[in-house]
């Protein structure tokens, strides 16, 4: 497969995508140096802006009518290593739901009072600079090197900010799960490395372009698509590589580590970017081992979610079924397939991260998750039950919000690959995600508080609160009626993947 | 008169109007100061949309065949979906019959809602709009958007004004099932698209037929039709209900508030997409499964007649009752004939008044005496004898007794269908009488006989508005029984159409 690339400053004044990636680096500097001092909250919500106007001149200046990726940054580093930087529709998508996921997370940690504020903020921008490098690099090793920083730093603020005694269990399960999967990544890659050294007559590297273009024999493949899958897998995270989840979720912190970890999916993100393109014949082997995996995890992990009994375990497990979900889109393998999968990608992320942020917020007055221990709040914080089920129903895919664009393009793509009965088990696990959600909901917001429990009185929702929940009540209806733009975005950046799978001699 | 109203409104985007100025509405009754002030706000809003829906009936050519009134504009146009509205003879009589209902409903609120009046009426109106928006989609996506939508406001209207103490399972249940009922159809209307797009050798997604006008214009090649025949009919048949998708309508009819309930049965909106979708976009293979069609349309009449006789709640029997009538509507359109579909579509448009008139007596009555049961009424004719009348009336016309509206529906339905299915004919007559048996019974229980509640003996007969509401539609029960040319010239030519499209 032939990637092409648009040198950056045929686009632009300056190099975007490096700016992309240093801008958080100054603010996490800047913050770390002022530490007391009372300006830091202003600086780290002007520093989350600034970013955030630097990815919509990104999108802005992006031309979606050329199926080559943009923006590129070459430079060589010592040895094999080089810093490639481009993007296309997809990565850009991806930086924006990162700009706009780091702004509210910065407001949150403000809401949440997560001291000391100055450690806090920091180390979110440090995991931002890290998040936009993985999703602008086309290196592999590259890739790799930084998903062990991102492991190492939200490994810090899961630590650090957790609310839960048996922290260290979730953190136990967190490394183990996480740097299995990137040494298999790794591993995989040095594999692709080798091939292509071999092919090449010793000349190392791990440029995706040229990788793209060293075809591995059918046997290698099988294996470097299983490294790469687990590696990728553990991260989105799929059943039945989901082990640490449900604990992260429960003993981490509320919402500060898993928005990160499960509101931007980059194990999606690294499939469609690395694997499909490297290895088309494995996958068009193994495509259905892995769908048949996926339909059993969106029942597993539907069906644990309605026997949960703290709001934050189901929400792990409903991340669960629908990355399931997701897969099944991933592995439909042709454009609407793709598409599909991107906005879902997207979608999942807004809303995961918006439920997550509701829930933080419920917890701040509550103290507690359990269900059991909930109930009335909707008359307290309305607003906040609201935009918990709106981002409930993006879930799972009502109309109007941006999920049902996405579902319905997933389900075309995978009728047409795998016919109606696996779409029909993907769409009937979206109808088991509505009972759950809704049920959650009904047990938390609407539901009289049980009788036997303490009464507490409950804070009104605050003007920041009522930001946040505007924000994404704002963005999720948004996007939902008009998804418009965003396909446009993708559209053409998937055509070459698609083509390399629909055409015949493949 | 049609021309002076087309060359008034030239131009004017009528059916957008009528949808938008209901959530516009919904806005403003936030902007008003006062809660009681804002229901004049709702009021207002509605006599608006009545207003408009008039003006298209009015405007409407019936002697046209196809749609009018159609607005087009582009909605996502990589995967080729529009905005696309517009009513034809099937649909135009839907819209000012549905702007009254929820008139009905509004009033029949007016003093019983007492708990967050505003966010009740917001919802109401956003209901309104979505239920209007699912009669003029000319986009079956569009369709679709508008069909969840509804499900939204009825989950809050169940949940926070229901008058039984299972409220909140009942809005549960009845959103799990419907979500369900939304599987099959998206699939459905997905497929469709898909296989419209082979035929015509587009490339995909952009050529992905979503526009109706376009897949009615060209049905598929008969094999295919018979799985998206089934999907759409399981789709909608959650909705209608139909026999055995419809356990969730006596819950919700004695769970929800009363007014609700006289939405769900007044607006048959599942027998409606069967006649617009399931058999104009598969007509072959709804002549292979015609039997299909009339086989539920019996089970639903006997089942919901046999369970109506055993109910000792009016709510419940009006529910079962609701689900015997949708019986007849189907076994109507079972038979593809003129005579069917025009039974049954005039069986459809009494709904909105008769069950949708008998469940909001019911709510007068509930407001008035805190109960349903039969076994705390009885004598209510003593006490209120206005009420009473009118529940007669409205139940004559449930019964199909000749001089209201629902007699000629269903002797149009038992013709036809005596004529294409003999043995499913005669069970409806059976059905027909049985419908007499449980009302009758249902009415000397509650209505006649001695008082025996202190609750009774102190109400009140029917107020001012109440009166004026139900005058309304028992003139519009009479006028229709009497000259029931009104209707049918309406949806001839629309019948017609529907049915050359089957043959």
């Amino acid at each position: 497969m032939m990637i092409t690339e648009i040198h950056w400053t045929a686009q632009s004044s300056y190099p975007i995508l490096t700016t992309l990636q240093l801008l958080p680096l100054v603010i996490m500097m800047a913050i770390l140096t002022m530490r007391e001092n009372r300006l830091v909250p202003l600086i780290g919500i002007a520093g989350a802006v600034a970013e955030l106007l630097l990815a919509i001149n990104l999108w802005l200046n992006y031309d979606t009518h050329q199926g080559a990726m943009q923006f590129a940054e070459r430079a060589e580093l010592f040895g094999p290593l080089a810093y490639h930087a481009t993007v296309d529709g997809v990565s850009v998508l991806f930086i924006l739901l990162t700009a706009l996921i780091t702004l509210l997370m910065v407001i949150y940690g403000q809401v949440r009072q997560l001291l000391p504020h100055a450690w806090f903020l920091s180390l979110v921008f440090a995991v931002e600079a890290a998040l936009m490098s993985m999703f602008v690099t086309v290196d592999l090793l590259w890739f790799v090197l930084i998903s062990v920083v991102e492991l190492g730093l939200v490994g810090i603020l899961l630590a650090r900010w957790s609310t839960s005694p048996e922290s260290e269990l979730a953190q136990t399960r967190y490394y183990q799960f996480m740097s299995t999967g990137i040494l298999l990544l790794l591993v995989g890659i040095v594999i692709l490395g080798w091939n292509h050294a071999d092919a090449t007559g010793g000349r190392w590297t791990f440029d995706l372009f040229e990788l793209a273009q060293a075809p591995v024999s059918a046997g290698f493949q099988s294996v470097v698509f299983f490294l790469f899958f687990y590696g990728l897998a553990v991260r989105v995270p799929i059943f039945p590589l989901h082990g640490w989840l449900p604990l992260v979720a429960e003993h981490g912190t509320v919402a500060a580590a898993p928005v990160f970890l499960i509101g931007l999916k980059i194990g999606i993100y690294g499939m469609l970017r690395f694997i499909l393109p490297l290895m088309p014949e494995a996958v068009m082997q193994w495509h259905e081992f892995i769908v048949t995996i996926a339909v059993v995890g969106i029942f597993y992990a539907a069906l644990l979610a309605m026997l949960q009994v703290n709001l934050r375990r189901l929400l792990a497990f409903a991340v669960v079924s629908h990355t399931s979900v997701l897969v099944i889109g991933l592995f439909g393998l042709n454009q609407m397939a793709f598409e599909g999968a991107v906005m879902l990608s997207i979608n999942f992320g807004l809303a995961i991260t918006t439920l997550l942020f509701m829930q933080g917020f419920v917890y701040r007055r509550t103290h507690t998750l359990l269900m059991a221990r909930l109930g009335g709040l909707f008359d307290s914080i309305p607003v906040i039950g609201i935009t918990f089920l709106i981002a409930g129903l993006s879930i799972v895919g009502m109309p109007g919000t941006p999920g049902f664009d996405a579902a319905h393009l997933m389900l075309e793509g995978a009728i047409h690959r795998y016919g109606a009965l696996i779409t029909i088990a993907a769409a009937l696990g979206n109808v088991v995600a509505a009972g759950f959600l809704l049920w959650a909901f009904q047990r938390a917001f609407l539901a009289p508080q049980d009788e036997s429990q303490p009464v507490r009185k409950v804070d009104p929702t605050t003007s920041t609160e009522l930001l946040i929940s505007g924000v994404m009540i704002l963005v999720l209806l948004g996007a939902g009626f008009y998804s418009e733009p965003w396909l446009d975005l993708i559209e053409k950046s998937l055509e070459g993947l698609s083509a390399l799978y629909t055409t015949p001699h493949v | 008169m049609v021309e002076t109203i087309q060359a008034l409104t030239n131009g004017v985007p009528l059916i957008s109007l009528l949808i938008l100025s209901l959530p516009i509405g919904a806005a403003l009754i936030w902007l008003v100061p006062g809660s009681e002030r804002s229901r004049w706000v709702v009021l207002a809003t509605a006599l608006v949309d009545l207003v408009l829906a008039t003006l298209i009936l009015l405007g409407f050519d019936a002697t046209q065949s196809g749609f009018q009134f159609v607005e087009t504009t582009s909605w996502i146009p990589s995967l080729n979906i529009h905005y696309k509205v517009g009513v034809d003879g099937v649909s135009v009589l839907f819209l000012p019959l549905t702007v009254l209902l929820f008139l009905g409903v509004i009033i029949s609120s007016w003093t019983s809602v007492r708990t967050l009046p505003r966010l009740y009426y917001t919802l109401l109106l956003l209901l309104e709009s979505a239920t209007l928006g699912i009669f003029v989609s000319l986009d079956t996506i569009l369709f679709f958007l508008f069909w969840e939508l509804t499900l939204i406001p009825l989950y809050f209207l169940i949940s926070f004004w229901g008058t039984g103490a299972n409220r909140r399972y009942a809005a549960v249940k009845y959103t799990l099932f419907m979500m369900a009922g939304g599987v099959p159809l998206l699939f459905g209307f997905v497929l469709l698209a898909f296989n419209h797009a082979e035929i015509a050798g587009a490339t995909l997604p952009g050529g992905l037929v979503f526009d109706m006008e376009a897949l009615l214009s060209q049905p598929l090649p008969a094999e295919m039709q018979t799985i998206i025949f089934l999907l759409l009919l399981a789709g909608f048949a959650f909705k209608t209900p139909i026999f055995p998708f419809h356990t969730w309508l006596p819950v919700v009819a004695m769970e929800g508030p009363i007014a609700i309930a006289a939405l769900m049965t007044g607006l048959k909106l599942g027998a409606y997409g069967i006649i617009r979708f399931v058999v104009p976009m598969a007509p072959a293979a709804a002549q292979d499964f015609h039997w299909l069609l009339a086989g539920l349309g019996v089970i639903g009449i006997l089942y919901g007649a046999v369970m109506a006789i055993a109910q000792t709640n009016l709510r419940r029997m009006l529910a079962y009752s609701s689900i015997s009538h949708v019986g007849l509507v189907i076994l109507g359109i079972a038979s593809l004939n003129i005579q069917g579909i025009q039974g049954a579509l005039f069986h459809l448009l009494n709904f909105t008044i008769v069950a949708g008139g008998l469940f909001i007596l019911t709510g007068f009555l509930h407001h008035r005496t805190g109960s349903t049961d039969i076994i705390s009424l009885g004598g209510v004719a003593q006490r209120m004898p206005l009420l009473t009348t009118f529940f007669f009336l409205f139940g004559l016309a449930s019964m199909g007794v000749p001089g209201t509206n629902g007699f000629p529906a269903e002797f149009l339905v038992l013709v036809s269908a005596l004529e294409t299915h003999t043995g499913a004919g005669l069970a409806a007559l059976f059905g027909v009488v049985l419908s007499a048996g449980y009302f009758l019974s249902i009415y000397r229980r509650t209505f006649l006989g001695p008082i025996t509640s202190p609750v009774v003996d102190e109400a009140i007969d029917l107020r001012h508005r109440e009166l004026l509401l139900v005058s309304a539609m028992g003139l519009l029960i009479l006028t229709a029984g009497l000259y029931p040319n009104a209707v049918l010239d309406l949806t001839r030519v629309a019948s017609e159409q529907w049915v050359a499209g089957v043959k």
